[in-house]
């Protein structure tokens, strides 16, 4: 059901004199990781046994606040077949806390592999218990006797700026960090405007992608090196060694993380670092491997959320045209009890900071603040999802309230195809797009003209019908100098990716990566590139499965998060095959006798150009360099084996001004959705949806449109019924899938995609990262809704990112109470 | 995530069952294990034995009498019942299950655990109460029956005692039946349920969801106003959780029921 | 009537035959089904992905019947005949069914595969040429969380014919 539209032609890559030769890149090549995984045949980290090993099971508060007054395990150790445990008090001792990225007072927050002294959320690990079997060390949990003294808890972002409730006594306050950003003139804005729309309240609600397969490890400890090797599902191990290995006061070396595949990411497995920590003191206290599957309700009670984000006081400036000038808003963003990657998301947003819109003039106050509930990770769309969900609900009740036509006015709004490379406000550049024409293709694809017909035949048949359109960007390939706008101590900024790729003796190109696929597709597409670039096809290119920190392929930044690996990963691979290429027409030089520029690489061979009989083909050259090398000029530096790190273009940010370049690429992703709503019951169904995307230069369209299936089900689910919601105690009501609703095949609308390819100018091969999809259909929805429902002046304001039934029927009984969210002055 | 240690044991009989499961006082029938695994699985609740009753033959099958009345063993599955010739003669029966969870829990879900199990959210037992089935009991003195609408005590808790078991479900002849449901996505758990059934006299109308037990009501009529009325003279009192308010599931009760009856009136010829 | 002589256990052996291989094993009674296919078998390919029966990862086919696994005891299964994943293939050579969901893109991070294939395979066994709804149905009980099906009711429609 896909509708192609404009598609670049495709690029000849690999392009000699006179020669175009059609490359693999943009061609849907069989998935290397298929053959495995349709048998059953991948390696998942729950799938790798050891000798003697031991189960972890940990033991997790009960309350979302409490003193830890006493652990005694005595009793689970008398269990028989109990190897051993883990308290809080032996951490302390072991380990120092994790490495805090804020600023104070969110800098001195002691958090570490369990609970010390304090619980501070319901699940969170009091102690661990390693037993010969899983049934056991479940047994031997409930053994384990934990005096509590409960405290009062604070369960809401604005609440806990109040401060009667604070979480950690070491920072003296709830507050992670808070600044604001100010671009532009938001005052004139203000002054210039013929009409001025406020919203008093916004809420993107929690939830998350909850990845299929939990999270989990298995360690095994050496005695002799002290080396800790952790199998595991941890999807940015670069970073994660960056906390553990301070905290278990070694080097970085002593960690070695090895995967191979991974069921699903999404964030939702970058801060597994204190899970881990405590498997690597077990596996070193028990000497024996320990293994830790992390259940179902763990994962949603306790290991992340995305980030739930509250917007006051909207301001919108608008001139009587439809032209807005921007906004200001105050965010507060709930991070639950521990930030751990955050304060990030108090900047990434500002990637995106006008979304898809022209806006020059924007001020938002930031605050980010701990709360009793489980802590959050970078989930699917990260920070970016939460503030472009904000500027669609502007542009949508802005539109509503002033009785604008929402595609008239997203289109005088929108960026134009003629302003890239656009700089944003806060100097980030968007480097290519037309989100008009992304817009008009998916309003096609849902028969947009045929819209009030069938608003009129919905309503013959007892249905209000909404009409939604959810424009978003996939911001990718960070520059995290931008943690340094939070925290000018923070050494970090810029990006790496390391690939290495070899010819081997007998010929074999072997490819190793730094990045953690967990789906994406990476041994595939990296084969396409290698292929187009060495002149052979991907079967020949062998690309190792994982990750492996022994490979050597990784650097700091290193894993699969942030839409970036088409350009990061890419660029590596690319970078590394460009030099072998290099070196092998420079060996097949020295042995024919000839300059390296007479030499082409094309099925499977190094050649003289014009005279294919002078062949050396891949084996050749491999065995000559490595077993048969006598007589080879001296000064000929080639060694077959290239490692390449790549480095996206990037300056320091402007730290005074919070002013620069935050990421490279911005993939566009607009989405249309026709729903219909039973007014009776507040249920309603998506009866079309449409997602249109322009990622640049697409590797693997398949692997592309899978990305966009996947994205649009994720938000869809959060859109209708995937919302983390908690009881007065902290109990988290939604802690499973019985009650956290993800769509099945038959909750999906008819779903119709399209799509255009701008370039990027940034990126090696023209491709930008794309994946995570911005919540676009989190977007569109609730316009959806907001079309259905509401009515200029009367009608109710669809003020929160989810809207199960029970939403959809409130705002229906007692629009006043919503409507009155939402003021307009005009002039 | 694990059960607790238990015992195990799976009679060839129905008295060795019967057996089994009045000697231990722990003692729980295990039928599709659909409920009770994952109940198990929680640790919510740890019976200290499993009475499997897969091996009995005497609680399957799917019979149709002379004189309309449809049995259904209580051991027979949703999938069964889907796919019955026999239940056809009752269309709401295979119509409701075709509607619980998904493929795989059809296959081994039951009737009778469905039933027993009683979960305020199920979907057979307001539809038991609706048709005016009848129960049967066995237990140390024999068999009994039991009406539907005496048949559900509490939540999770029914007539059925323990070291009892229900051996089969009599429904009467009929086929004006209507059922109404707001799951959470398709052919998901009930937020409300509502089954209604138009025997010769007044329309039978049970709402699931609201109480510990199905509500049965007996509107005046069919009439949509009538059965608004009836509903809203019941003076509900639902329960609030994450997917819905008491206000909402109240007014979910007096459409959901409305809906049921009309359904039911429309199949009426 | 005579009361028979059912005796409780706390473990017991379990003899299946699970791909055409037969297996024996001490188990205790409480040892779920999937973890006895994956820890005590050895045959990792069927996953586990939730706790309360929701998202059929462990899908597998028990005496003909396609059930989850994870709410079924290892001794409820004493005798029967099983099929996974691991099954579907005959050696190399895998089966219409496989090669249509790596021609049409059905997986990605494969983890709901193995219970995908098998759920299709029970839906294909009794349904020459499925409908697309038909096809949603056979799989709501298969969560995924990469693909959002699209491609998973195109694979196996794409292997019904």
């Amino acid at each position: 059901m896909t509708e192609t539209t404009t598609v670049s032609p495709a690029q000849p890559l690999v392009v000699e004199e006179g020669e175009e030769q059609r490359g693999f890149i943009g061609q849907n090549i069989p998935r290397k990781e298929d053959k495995r995984l349709v048998q059953g045949q991948g390696v998942f980290v729950d799938d790798v046994k050891r000798h003697e090993m031991g189960y972890v099971h940990f033991v997790r508060s009960p309350y979302a606040h409490a003193r830890i007054k006493h652990v005694d395990v005595a009793k689970a150790l008398e269990l028989d077949g109990v190897y051993g445990t883990l308290t809080g008090d032996e951490v302390a001792i072991l380990t120092d806390p994790f490495f805090e990225l804020s600023t104070p007072p969110g800098a001195h927050i002691k958090d570490y592999a369990l609970a010390v002294g304090t619980a501070r959320h319901v699940g969170d690990p009091i102690a661990a218990v390693v037993a010969s079997t899983r049934e056991l060390a479940r047994d031997a949990a409930e053994l384990v006797e934990v005096e509590y003294e409960p405290l009062p808890l604070v369960l809401d972002g604005e609440e806990a700026l109040k401060y009667d409730v604070v979480l950690h006594e070491d920072a003296g306050s709830n507050t992670v960090w808070s600044g604001t950003f100010d671009w532009g003139d938001f005052d004139a804005a203000l002054a210039e405007a013929d009409h001025v729309v406020k919203i008093e309240r916004l809420h993107f609600d929690r939830f998350s992608s909850t990845p299929l397969e939990c999270s989990g490890c298995l360690v095994e400890y050496n005695r002799g090196t002290g080396q800790w090797t952790i199998y595991g599902n941890h999807q940015m191990p670069g970073v994660g060694a960056i906390w553990m290995a301070p905290a278990l006061r070694v080097g970085l070396d002593k960690l070695r993380f090895v995967s191979q595949d991974i069921g699903g990411g999404f964030g939702n497995k970058i801060t597994l670092h204190p899970q881990f920590t405590a498997c690597c003191l077990l596996a070193r206290k028990l000497n024996r491997p320990v293994q830790w599957t992390e259940w179902r309700t763990d994962q949603h009670t306790a290991n992340t959320h995305g980030n739930e984000r509250t917007f006051l006081d909207v301001t919108v400036p608008v001139k009587a045209d439809g032209t807005m000038l921007g906004f200001s808003v105050r965010a507060i963003d709930d991070c639950g009890a521990f930030p751990r990657y955050e304060p990030l998301g108090c900047i990434i947003w500002a990637q995106v900071t006008p979304g898809c819109y022209r806006w020059r003039n924007v001020r938002v106050d930031f605050t980010q603040v701990c709360t009793n509930k489980s802590p959050v990770a970078p989930n699917r769309g990260y920070s970016r999802m939460q503030h472009l969900w904000l500027t669609e609900r502007i542009v949508d009740i802005v539109a509503q309230e002033l009785g604008l036509d929402p595609v008239a006015v997203r289109k005088k709004n929108y960026v134009k195809h003629e302003e890239f490379p656009y700089e944003t406000p806060n100097g980030c550049v968007y480097d290519s797009g037309d989100y008009a024409r992304c817009l008009d293709i998916a309003l096609g694809l849902i028969g947009y003209d045929k819209i009030e017909e069938r608003r009129v035949d919905a309503e013959a048949r007892g249905k209000l019908l909404g009409v939604g359109i959810g424009s978003t960007l996939d911001s990718g390939t960070n520059n995290f100098g931008q943690s340094m706008i939070l925290n000018p101590e923070l050494q970090f900024s810029g990006n790496n990716e390391v690939a290495t790729v070899k010819l081997d003796i007998f010929g074999e190109i072997v490819v190793t990566l730094g990045t953690v696929p967990q789906g994406q597709g990476h041994e595939t597409t990296t084969a396409q590139v290698v292929a187009d670039i060495l002149g052979c096809t991907p079967d020949d290119v062998n690309v190792r499965a994982g990750h492996d920190s022994y490979w050597n392929s990784h650097a700091g930044f290193s894993g699969t998060y942030a839409s970036q690996f088409a350009v990061t990963g890419l660029g590596a691979v690319k970078g590394a095959a460009d030099k072998l290429a290099d070196e092998m027409k420079r060996l097949a030089a020295a042995v024919f006798g000839c300059p390296p520029d007479a030499i082409e690489l094309a099925e499977s061979q190094a050649r003289i150009k014009g005279n294919p009989e002078a062949a050396l083909p891949f084996m050749a050259l491999g065995a000559i360099l490595n077993a048969n090398n006598a007589g080879l000029p001296e000064d000929l530096d080639v060694t077959l084996n290239v490692r390449h790190v790549y480095r996206p273009p990037f300056e320091k940010p402007d730290l005074e001004r919070k002013y620069g370049n935050l990421t490279l690429t911005y993939a566009t992703q607009v989405h249309a959705c026709v729903l219909e709503v039973d007014p009776e019951t507040g249920v309603y169904e998506i009866v079309d949806y449409a997602a249109v995307d322009d990622c640049g230069k697409r590797i693997h369209p398949q692997i592309v449109e899978g990305q966009v299936h996947g994205a649009t089900a994720q938000a869809l689910g959060a859109a209708t019924h995937e919302i983390f919601t908690y009881d007065e105690q902290g109990n988290l009501l939604t802690p499973n899938f019985y009650d956290y609703h993800v769509p099945h095949a038959l909750d999906m609308p008819p779903m119709q995609t399209g799509f255009i390819e701008s370039e990027s100018p940034f990126t090696p091969l023209g491709a930008k990262g794309m994946g995570e999809g911005g919540g676009a259909g989190i977007h569109a929805v609730c316009a959806g809704l907001q079309d259905a429902l509401g009515r200029r002046g009367e009608g109710p304001i669809v003020w929160r990112s989810c809207n199960p039934y029970h939403r959809v029927w409130e705002l229906l009984q007692k629009p006043g109470d919503t409507r009155r969210l939402v003021s307009v002055e005009s002039r | 995530m694990l059960l607790r240690e238990v015992e195990y044991a799976r009679p060839a009989s129905v008295q060795d069952a019967l057996r089994l499961l009045s000697g231990h006082e722990g003692a729980r029938a295990l039928a599709g294990g659909q409920t009770l695994i994952n109940v198990m699985k929680a640790r919510a609740a740890s019976p200290d034995v499993l009475v499997d009753l897969s091996a009995l033959d005497d609680l399957r099958g799917i019979d149709l009498g002379a004189d309309g009345t449809l049995t259904l063993g209580a051991m027979v599955t949703y999938t069964e019942i889907v796919e019955s010739v026999e239940a056809r003669a009752r269309p709401i029966l295979g119509e409701v299950c075709s509607q619980i969870a998904d493929v795989q829990v059809r296959n081994r879900g039951t009737i009778g655990g469905n039933l027993c199990s009683n979960d305020p959210t199920n979907h057979l037992p307001p539809l038991m109460v609706a048709l005016g089935a009848t129960m049967t009991i066995l237990g140390a003195d024999g068999e009994r029956q039991v009406p539907a609408d005496e048949f559900f005590l509490g939540v999770y808790m029914t007539a059925v005692a323990p070291g009892e078991l229900l051996m089969r479900v009599s429904i009467p002849p009929g086929r004006s039946d209507g059922f109404a449901s707001v799951p959470i996505g398709r052919d998901g758990t009930c937020i409300v349920n509502a089954a209604a059934s138009l025997g010769g006299g007044s329309p039978r109308l049970a709402i699931g969801c609201v109480d510990a037990v199905p509500v049965l009501l007996t509107p005046g009529s069919v009439e949509e106003d009538a059965v608004r009325e009836a509903v809203r003279g019941a003076n509900l009192d639902p329960p609030s959780d994450v997917h819905a308010s008491a206000d909402y599931r109240r007014h979910l009760a007096e459409v959901l029921a409305a809906r049921a009856v009309q359904q039911a009136q429309e199949r009426r010829h | 009537m005579e009361a028979g002589t059912a005796q409780t256990v706390r473990s017991q052996t379990v003899a299946v035959e699970v791909n055409g291989v037969q297996y024996e094993r001490e188990v205790d009674a409480r040892r779920l089904l999937i973890h006895f296919i994956r820890d005590d078998l050895g045959l990792t390919g069927s996953h586990i992905g939730c706790d309360t029966g929701n998202c059929g990862a462990c899908s597998i086919i028990v005496d003909g019947t396609l059930l989850k696994s994870c709410m079924m005891l290892a001794v409820q299964a004493d005798g029967a005949g099983i099929e996974t994943v691991e099954g579907l293939a005959d050696g190399d050579e895998l089966t219409p069914l496989q090669q249509a969901f790596s021609e049409h893109h059905a997986l990605q991070c494969g983890y709901c595969t193995p219970g995908m294939l098998m759920s299709a395979t029970a839906l294909l066994r009794q349904s020459k040429s499925p409908s697309d709804d038909e096809i949603r149905r056979a799989i709501q009980g298969n969560l995924c969380r990469c693909t959002g099906y699209v491609n998973i009711v195109e694979a196996i429609k794409a292997a019904a014919k």
